[in-house]
């Protein structure tokens, strides 16, 4: 991560009016952020809190209110900026009459890329998403998963270097969103700066270096995840084979210094770590049923 | 063939005008210019009221900078990505169904359309190539109206503008996509129009053996044999065969055949000839000399509500004169030909069955040599043909030749038409009377009526891809409806709003209705009364008349009217027609560019 900034909005307000331009909802209430080049940047919120908001307003498909939104330094509203984000919508808004290969190849169009560039880019993004063996398949016939591998493919048909994310892992399974959260830990590791807004706190928590709620358009917290989620005061000790005496000496330790022993127990595993164990399981050995060790 | 106003040379037309009309393209710079001054205005107003005096015209002067800039940036290669979707689009929203329905209608036109019929072509062609346009211009609408409005539906434009893509080129990949679309699908109608009007037409006779007459000269020597044709399509023909046993049959129904004699009572007949032509007609200009011998820019008036034909009295010096120029042997070298168009009006029965008589004379302008008048029997509103030979008399029997003698120095002939029965008329416009050049290719000729077709049609979407970027499919759908209805009466609508047609404002149209008082009946006076008239006057009427001066006039775009009557298309027609539609693409895709612009796309 770097100094530079990559996004900026500076007291950025947006107002929804009705058709007579009477005031129907502050959706976003003078929101400053800035975003730097290689950080994974998490937009939390509750629904309605102004989060995908947002995302349209630095994409150009808002105008704002009041305030300003600069991408690469340049007003969202400047189209020259597309040339350098990919966006994957919360939905995968795509022409679901193309198959994935022509889908590609249209977004690879749109950014004037050569025929020879733009079929290595569609080929390797399609391999990249896994979808080789749906290539030549309507999007109309596409589960939710693969519509949305489909959607980050044409989000990184030019390279990116800033890629905003719409809830990314929506409507996905727990092998889906950890590949998501996978394949965004690795755009990070090539160097580039992701923004992405969700209310699957788990999701940003496992991705996101910096994050900024928000809570009915105005913006509550903004910090680095670490430290945000460090409980100053609690001190957390992990050991493994400890035995009952053990135990029973920490806790006299504990004791003796003044301190609260707040648990002491085994952990357990996420419930996503034991649905991903047990799925690889199952692909490692097909056939095995459950209780049959 | 009626033809209400002078087609301009395509260069004239350009640049100078004509027919108290300004040149098309300082026309279309002022429509522009008017539009740029009316866009500025109420987008400032827009953008002051949402952002205050200053920010503003900050806000207006960007949109208006980048805008430009935008338009430079322009990459034909994203035009045609967004082309070539709009084409997958149409394709899945099943636009070959509208090839299927015009084949079902093909299909059951002959049930309609009767080949016994005194203009079968006429009728044939008039036919298909109506309801091509028909056809062609609502699957134009369905598609343009919809299209944007469901990519703003389905979000699915979010990933399209969220790439580099300018809204220009949104617009213009739109229309170019419909375009190519409505271009493959006319081609095929138009095809598929052709050769059935082609086969419906054909058709071929037998001799009537027993019919067949021996033909015998003053010395009593055979010169060939006269006869008739078995009826087929509802009619016969009638020929005389010369001594080597050819004949062209008498023109029944627009068309005839060649005969061949290939034995004593062997013949062969030939398909139709003529029924699908294209004349190529040199124009002239008309006056008129009154019954009392006076000129007159137009003949006198019979009562018809449609000023297009003015009338010259029977049996008086009333005449007809068409000057031509341009005229001598490199039209035709031996003979002239000529074509006349009579509308008669009787005011009397006269003999009935009898047609009415009139006579024709070629004059030398400058000279005033006058041929011996050639009688003709006078049916009306029929294409009669007529070959004036080079060797002339005169009135008084001395011999003349036409371009010799009657033809200036400078090429001008005059052609006199007079109506020959006491209290019956004929009407003349201009148009009636031309000198026949050699026929055009009727399968051309079709073809550039076809591209008149195609010009509708992609005005027709780009209306609706430009009204489509700000309002939602039905409401696109009726805006570009109500746009071609307007275009259709166009004249009408600015005759309505220039005070030229009585008939009030929409204000006062509306009052009428709601009281049943119909346009004769004057208006109460009344403060309810005036204002209705002052808001019709200094409001609805001059928005009526800004409005006209941007709305196509479809009803002139229709050239089926030459194919159907067997006219050629002129090239000059055909590039005007083609020049009016690139500025209707090129101003609406302007506009449609702004709007987009301006719009938030998702809102």
């Amino acid at each position: 991560m770097s100094d530079e900034i990559v996004l900026q909005t500076r007291a950025l307000t947006k107002v929804y009016r009705d058709f007579w331009g009477r005031q129907k909802v502050r959706a976003l209430k003078a929101l400053d952020l800035e975003v730097y080049r290689g950080e994974v940047f998490g937009l939390l919120g509750p629904n309605g809190s102004g989060k995908t908001t947002t995302i349209k307003l630095l994409l150009g498909l808002l105008f704002p209110t009041e305030g300003e939104a600069l991408v690469f330094g340049k007003p969202a509203s400047d189209v020259g900026k597309n040339e350098r984000l990919g966006y994957l919508p919360e939905e995968s808004y795509l022409y679901r009459f193309l198959t994935a290969e022509e889908t590609l190849d249209f977004y690879g169009r749109l950014f004037d890329m050569s025929p020879t560039v733009r079929n290595e880019r569609v080929d390797s993004l399609i391999k990249l998403v896994g979808l080789e063996r749906a290539r030549k398949r309507q999007l109309q016939e596409y589960s939710k998963g693969m519509t949305r591998r489909i959607g980050l493919a044409q989000a990184l048909i030019n390279d990116p270097e800033l890629i905003l994310l719409d809830e990314p892992t929506s409507g996905l399974d727990p092998i889906g969103t950890r590949e998501m959260k996978d394949m965004i830990l690795r755009l990070k590791d090539e160097g580039k700066t992701i923004v992405m807004c969700s209310h699957l706190l788990a999701d940003v928590q496992d991705v996101c270096d910096r994050i900024a709620i928000l809570h009915q358009g105005e913006l509550k917290e903004l910090g680095r995840v670490d430290e945000l989620l460090t409980v100053a005061d609690v001190t957390q000790i992990r050991a493994r084979n400890l035995t009952t005496d053990c135990q029973n000496e920490i806790r006299d330790v504990i004791a003796r210094h003044h301190g609260e022993l707040l648990a002491m127990d085994n952990p357990t595993t996420t419930l996503e770590e034991l649905f991903l164990t047990i799925v690889r399981d199952s692909e490692a050995r097909p056939g095995r049923r459950a209780g049959v060790r | 063939m009626v033809l209400e106003q002078q087609l301009l040379p395509y260069f004239q037309w350009l640049l100078y005008g004509g027919n108290g009309e300004l040149g098309a393209l300082p026309k279309f710079a002022l429509v522009f210019l008017g539009l740029v001054m009316a866009a500025l205005v109420v987008g400032y107003a827009i953008a002051a009221a949402r952002h205050g005096l200053l920010r503003g015209g900050d806000v207006t002067y960007h949109t208006i900078v980048d805008g430009l800039r935008e338009i430079v940036d322009t990459s034909p290669r994203r035009i045609w990505a967004l082309a070539r979707l709009a084409i997958k689009e149409s394709l899945r929203r099943r636009v070959g169904v509208a090839l299927g329905v015009y084949f079902l209608i093909l299909l059951f036109a002959n049930w309609c359309l009767s080949t016994n019929h005194q203009d079968p072509a006429r009728l044939y062609l008039s036919f298909v190539l109506t309801a091509t346009t028909y056809l062609v211009i609502g699957v134009a609408v369905l598609l343009s109206a919809f299209s944007l409005p469901g990519d703003f539906k389905t979000k699915t434009i979010y990933t399209v503008v969220t790439k580099p893509v300018r809204a220009g080129e949104i617009i213009l990949g739109r229309i170019i996509g419909f375009a190519i679309v409505m271009t493959v699908l006319l081609a095929l109608m138009s095809v598929a129009s052709y050769v059935f009007v082609v086969r419906s037409l054909n058709h071929s006779h037998d001799v009537e053996v027993d019919s067949l007459e021996k033909i015998v000269d003053a010395s009593g020597n055979v010169t060939g044999r006269s006869g008739r044709t078995t009826a087929s399509a509802g009619h016969f023909h009638e020929f005389r065969l010369d001594a080597e046993g050819f004949a062209t049959t008498s023109t029944v129904n627009g068309h005839t055949h060649e005969v061949e004699a290939v034995g004593d009572n062997s013949f062969r007949i030939s398909g139709p000839n003529g029924f699908i032509r294209a004349r190529v007609p040199q124009y002239g200009k008309l006056r008129f000399i009154d019954r009392s011998g006076a000129a007159k820019d137009r003949g006198i008036s019979v009562g018809n509500e449609w000023t297009y034909r003015s009338f010259i009295d029977g049996n008086t010096p009333a005449t007809a004169i068409w000057t031509f120029d341009d005229v001598g042997p490199h039209v035709r070298e031996d003979y002239l030909p000529l074509a006349l168009i009579v509308r008669v009006f009787r005011t009397h029965k006269g003999v009935v069955g009898r047609p009415i008589q009139g006579e024709l004379r070629v004059r030398n302008p400058d000279t005033g040599a006058t041929s011996d008048p050639f009688p003709f029997d006078a049916m009306d509103q029929q294409v009669d043909e007529y070959n004036i030979n080079r060797e002339l008399t005169t009135n008084n029997g001395q011999p003349i030749d036409l371009y010799d003698d009657l033809v200036t120095k400078d090429g001008r002939l005059e052609v006199l038409v007079k109506c020959l029965e006491r209290g019956q008329y004929f009407g003349f416009a201009q148009a009636d009377c031309y000198i026949r050049m050699p026929d055009g290719s009727p399968a051309a000729s079709y073809a550039k009526v076809c591209v008149s077709i195609w010009v509708q049609a992609v005005i027709v979407i780009a209306v609706g891809v430009t009204i489509s970027t700000v309002v939602s499919g039905p409401v696109a759908l009726l805006f570009a409806a109500g746009f071609i209805i307007l275009g259709l009466w166009r004249q009408d609508f600015v005759d309505i709003a220039t005070g030229k047609s009585y008939g009030g404002g929409p204000a006062e149209s509306v009052y009428r209705i709601l009281t049943q008082a119909n346009v004769m009946v004057r208006l109460e006076e009344g403060v309810l009364t005036t204002l209705l008239v002052g808001f019709d006057r200094f409001f609805a009427k001059p928005i009526m008349w800004a409005v006209a001066q941007f709305l196509p006039d479809f009803s002139a775009f229709s050239t089926v009217g030459y194919a159907a009557e067997g006219y050629n298309v002129p090239w000059d027609r055909v590039f005007q027609d083609v020049t009016t539609c690139l500025a209707y693409v090129v101003g609406l895709a302007l506009i449609g560019y702004f709007l987009l612009r301006t719009r938030e796309v998702a809102r």
